[in-house]
């Protein structure tokens, strides 16, 4: 299942790609874990599906690296280009709201896979926060694109980073009530998404079985 | 009920406004708001805030000033995380949270031997002065212990140190023989600290890949070592000590004055003649 899942985000790729990828999973010293990381990145940040999943990789690159040879080259370059496309996201945003909805999924995705002994890394947590907050702001709950992907985040890592950072998770909803309340012009699909993520939270990070068939059956459409 | 909702909206709406109007610190506007009001423009002075300290670059961006006159706000001293980059963080952490569980994992085992010493002293009838030593003789200074762990890092991330590993098994080496990581939890001064890595290092040398010209530089510096290389070998069989098989040489703590016992045996030869 996980290699089948392995290949298929691999498709996207060409041949020789796909092999260096293979390698650097295997025996990453053999290969340049730079380029392997740019690699990485550039396709987070054009395709959406593979930002989603690319956390996996990279987690099981930097586990093998670690165990190999107890490098980190792999880590330090991802992080920083993490940083450097931080640095200019709100560029990003102007010039291409998919590669910008991109790369706070691939963030918040390495946000989730990859640990240091088993914690959040620290140095991502204000960083992921910052987008989140930025996705929350009036002109971008206007997106139904930056909502969604603001919402399916907050599905996904919401509860770590509450634990992390609850002061910061307070602020993030008091955006999101204000958006869900006052925000004209907002689509009903984002107030649904909006409306939604603020009982997910309240529930504890937890839809009751009755908000879920509300949300999620056929029915309700 | 109802009263709270319209209240709340009220409030809201105005701070919507202001949103509105004031766009570069839009985010910091949404940050100023808390429940009692208050509390958040304290933080907001005093560095904490993470936008103030580095994360959001955008201040820092367009304001000199912060740059040139840091000093009196206190984020650096919350972290200092500001400065480095985020990969930098993250090794910080990673090294610094393995500290912590090296620590841990090693206290109950250094105790657990002194322990034994202790038992064994109070049986030949001078504990007393034994009984607050035992955590004297940890080093838990965050700071040092880092500064330590990069030292042996340095000396394991070598080929020299990969072959060792591999060619003798743990069980087949012999304190004095063969090279052994200094103890970076043992209270030791800088000085024997350092002469310890050194030697260390220089014993690791022996398992230079054979024909590795790069290497040789290294053992040139440290030719003017090669007596203490000797030494070191006859010196070294005190580290049994450290070993909780031979608890008689840590017994006296009348060096417990911070330049404790096990490595005494180094220093009190070593350092002399060195000096």
């Amino acid at each position: 299942m996980e290699n089948s899942n392995d290949d298929y985000r691999m498709q996207v790729f060409d041949m020789e790609t796909q092999m260096l990828l293979k390698t650097a999973l295997k025996d990453p010293s053999s290969v340049n874990l730079e380029k392997v990381s740019d690699i990485i990145v550039d396709q987070s940040l054009k395709d959406q599906v593979f930002s989603k999943e690319a956390g996996r990789i990279c987690y099981t690159i930097v586990q093998a690296e670690a165990k190999q040879n107890n490098g980190n080259v792999f880590r330090r370059n991802l992080l920083n280009r993490l940083q450097q496309e931080f640095k200019d996201r709100e560029e990003t945003r102007e010039r291409s709201l998919q590669e910008w909805v991109c790369y706070i999924t691939f963030i918040c995705n390495i946000f989730d896979y990859l640990k240091v002994n088993n914690m959040p890394m620290v140095a991502l947590v204000h960083p992921v926060y910052d987008c989140l907050m930025r996705l929350a702001q009036p002109d971008a709950l206007m997106n139904e694109e930056e909502v969604d992907c603001l919402v399916v985040q907050l599905h996904r890592i919401g509860e770590q980073l509450e634990k992390v950072n609850n002061q910061r998770m307070d602020e993030l909803f008091f955006l999101l009530r204000d958006g869900f309340l006052l925000q004209e012009g907002l689509t009903s699909m984002a107030r649904l998404l909006l409306l939604e993520i603020l009982e997910f939270r309240a529930g504890g990070w937890l839809l009751s079985s009755t908000a879920h068939k509300y949300y999620y059956s056929e029915i309700a459409d | 009920m109802s009263d709270w909702a319209g209240s709340r909206r009220g409030e809201a709406h105005s701070r919507r406004n202001k949103t509105g109007s004031c766009v570069p610190s839009r985010w910091s506007n949404g940050r100023k708001r808390t429940v009692d009001g208050t509390l958040r423009v304290g933080r907001h002075g005093d560095g904490t805030d993470p936008e103030s300290s580095g994360y959001s670059d955008h201040r820092h961006s367009d304001s000199r000033h912060s740059i040139f006159t840091t000093p009196e706000s206190s984020g650096p001293v919350s972290r200092c995380r500001s400065q480095t980059d985020w990969a930098t963080q993250v090794e910080d952490d990673e090294m610094r949270m393995g500290a912590h569980r090296d620590m841990q994992r090693y206290r109950r085992r250094i105790l657990g031997s002194e322990f034994s010493q202790r038992e064994r002293k109070t049986s030949s009838g001078s504990s007393e002065s034994c009984d607050s030593k035992e955590g004297e003789n940890i080093e838990t200074d965050e700071a040092v212990l880092l500064r330590r762990q990069k030292q042996i890092n340095y000396g394991k991330n070598t080929l020299a140190y990969d072959r060792y590993i591999k060619e003798v098994p743990k069980h087949m080496r012999q304190p004095g023989v063969h090279p052994k990581t200094p103890n970076k939890f043992r209270k030791y001064s800088r000085r024997s600290w350092d002469q310890q890595i050194k030697l260390w290092k220089v014993k690791l040398h022996a398992w230079d890949p054979p024909v590795d010209e790069g290497q040789d530089k290294v053992l040139d510096n440290i030719d003017d070592l090669a007596l203490d290389d000797v030494m070191d070998i006859e010196l070294d069989f005190p580290t049994l000590s450290e070993s909780p098989t031979t608890p008689g040489l840590s017994l006296q703590d009348e060096d417990c004055a911070g330049t404790p016992s096990k490595v005494q045996r180094m220093e009190n030869t070593v350092d002399p003649d060195l000096a």
